[in-house]
């Protein structure tokens, strides 16, 4: 019984596999390549924008101020502390621990993606990493083998199969993102993570998180700055370059 | 006879058509070679003593002199307003362009100590036709940002007109910007703005 049971799964999972690759290959296929050297870019009438709605503006521009506002007060401040207690080294080790954990999520999300030869960077990366680089502390992997790290997210998968983005939001402490992305993003992080199962509570949870948030952001302090210096309605940059960066990222691994 | 005058005929369209091919070739110079002392100078200049204890002011003037060499503010502000641009008055166009030439001046000047202290280093460019893509990275020890330099031929020069930092369109992002503006204040409002922020800018910049 048992071992029939085994067949069944293993036959069920080559069934779903074998219609899932053409389409996933279709899907992939359809997605615009941007071209900056052609005018048509400039041209389009259409920006990002408008092609995921922005229903909740006048609540995400409030949750955007409140963002801006612990930001300026509070995170900038404690993170600006860190940085200079802790030397940059370590700081990048942390990062280097947490990104490598999430690696065999990485993974699956790029196999679900028929990202095989991706999915295999992130499996060597992760052998690689977790040995030779302590336990995820370094990056030999990036460093020595060239195996650069790419990502694969549960939204991105969501996408491929066809689910849309739903709408955008400004989620607090968190920053831009949208509907379908914000329920991968917890999903991946949340439930799939070694490193929130290990806590003992919510509470530890949610310090592990903070923490691992605030080390990220001691490493690109300055940047929101420059960023709202540079615009002049910074809730509409920020969205913009949100959309611009996710569709560059996920059309560099469609086409290289 | 006749297969004499042919046989000149093809040797004249072919030497011709190597001419053209090697005036072409001489005629379109290398983007990154252009692009590499320019970017170069810029850089031994805004690390210059000189230019470290200047006024704000003639520190922006100098930028925009240098810039302006491989620079093209008008396509850049043609472009960031997109379709409405040619709805807009001669005097418009200008007023605008000076506007927001003026405003990136002012907010790239309080980042010129971000480019100090980093390598640039060109990873490689693409033509098509008339526009070419040059690619590069700014680096130091910890970080690598990636940064496109779209630009247009213009007679012997390559002229950039948008900027890509990490995939991010710096004339998308502004345009989408200003549209907003547009939908809700029109051109009158968008100048407003814009005056408005530079004098932000002007102050802050002041200040520090």
């Amino acid at each position: 019984m048992k071992y029939f049971i085994q067949i069944y799964i293993i036959s069920l999972l080559g069934a779903v596999c074998l219609i899932a690759f053409p389409l996933t290959v279709a899907l992939a296929a359809n997605d615009k390549v941007i071209d900056f050297l052609d005018d048509a870019f400039y041209d389009e009438e259409e920006t990002e924008h408008t092609q995921v709605p922005d229903p909740l503006e006048p609540l995400n521009r409030w949750m955007f101020s409140f963002n801006d506002y612990s930001y300026t007060w509070v995170l900038e401040p404690v993170a600006s502390g860190y940085s200079y207690v802790v030397p940059p080294d370590i700081r990048h080790s942390v990062d280097n621990f947490f990104y490598n954990l999430q690696e065999p999520v990485r993974c699956l999300n790029a196999l679900a993606q028929a990202r095989f030869s991706d999915a295999g960077t992130m499996a060597l990366r992760f052998i690689v990493n977790s040995t030779g680089g302590v336990a995820g502390l370094g990056d030999p992997a990036g460093r020595e083998l060239g195996l650069k790290a790419v990502d694969a997210t549960l939204g991105e998968t969501m996408g491929v199969w066809g689910v849309g983005d739903g709408f955008y939001m400004v989620v607090p402490l968190y920053g831009p993102t949208t509907l379908r992305d914000f329920t991968g993003t917890t999903v991946d992080s949340l439930a799939l993570s070694p490193y929130y199962m290990w806590a003992d509570g919510w509470e530890e949870s949610m310090g592990i998180y903070l923490g691992k948030e605030l080390n990220k952001l001691s490493l690109f302090l300055g940047d929101y700055e420059k960023m709202k210096q540079l615009s002049f309605d910074p809730y509409i940059a920020i969205r913009n370059g949100y959309f611009q960066t996710r569709t560059q990222m996920r059309n560099y691994k469609t086409t290289e | 006879m006749h297969i004499k005058k042919y046989c000149i005929f093809i040797m004249t369209v072919l030497a011709f058509w190597t001419l053209g091919l090697q005036g072409g070739a001489t005629a379109a110079p290398d983007p990154t070679e252009q692009m590499k002392p320019f970017l170069d100078n810029i850089i031994t200049q805004l690390k210059s003593e000189e230019f470290q204890n200047d006024t704000t002011c003639n520190q922006c003037n100098r930028i925009v002199e240098l810039a302006s060499e491989h620079f093209d503010f008008r396509e850049m502000s043609k472009r960031v307003m997109g379709k409405q641009w040619k709805h807009l008055t001669p005097q418009q166009q200008d007023q605008f362009t000076e506007l927001f030439t003026k405003l990136l001046q002012y907010a790239y000047i309080g980042q010129v100590n971000e480019y100090v202290d980093k390598k640039i280093e060109f990873t490689g460019q693409r033509i098509k036709g008339n526009r070419a893509e040059v690619k590069t990275k700014l680096m130091d020890e910890n970080k690598e940002i990636p940064v496109s330099y779209i630009m247009i031929l213009k007679g012997d020069n390559w002229m950039t007109y948008d900027i890509i930092v990490e995939g991010v369109s710096l004339v998308r992002n502004y345009r989408e910007q200003i549209f907003s503006v547009l939908r809700e204040e029109q051109f009158a409002g968008l100048i407003t703005l814009l005056e408005k922020k530079i004098a932000n800018l002007e102050a802050g910049n002041d200040e520090g």
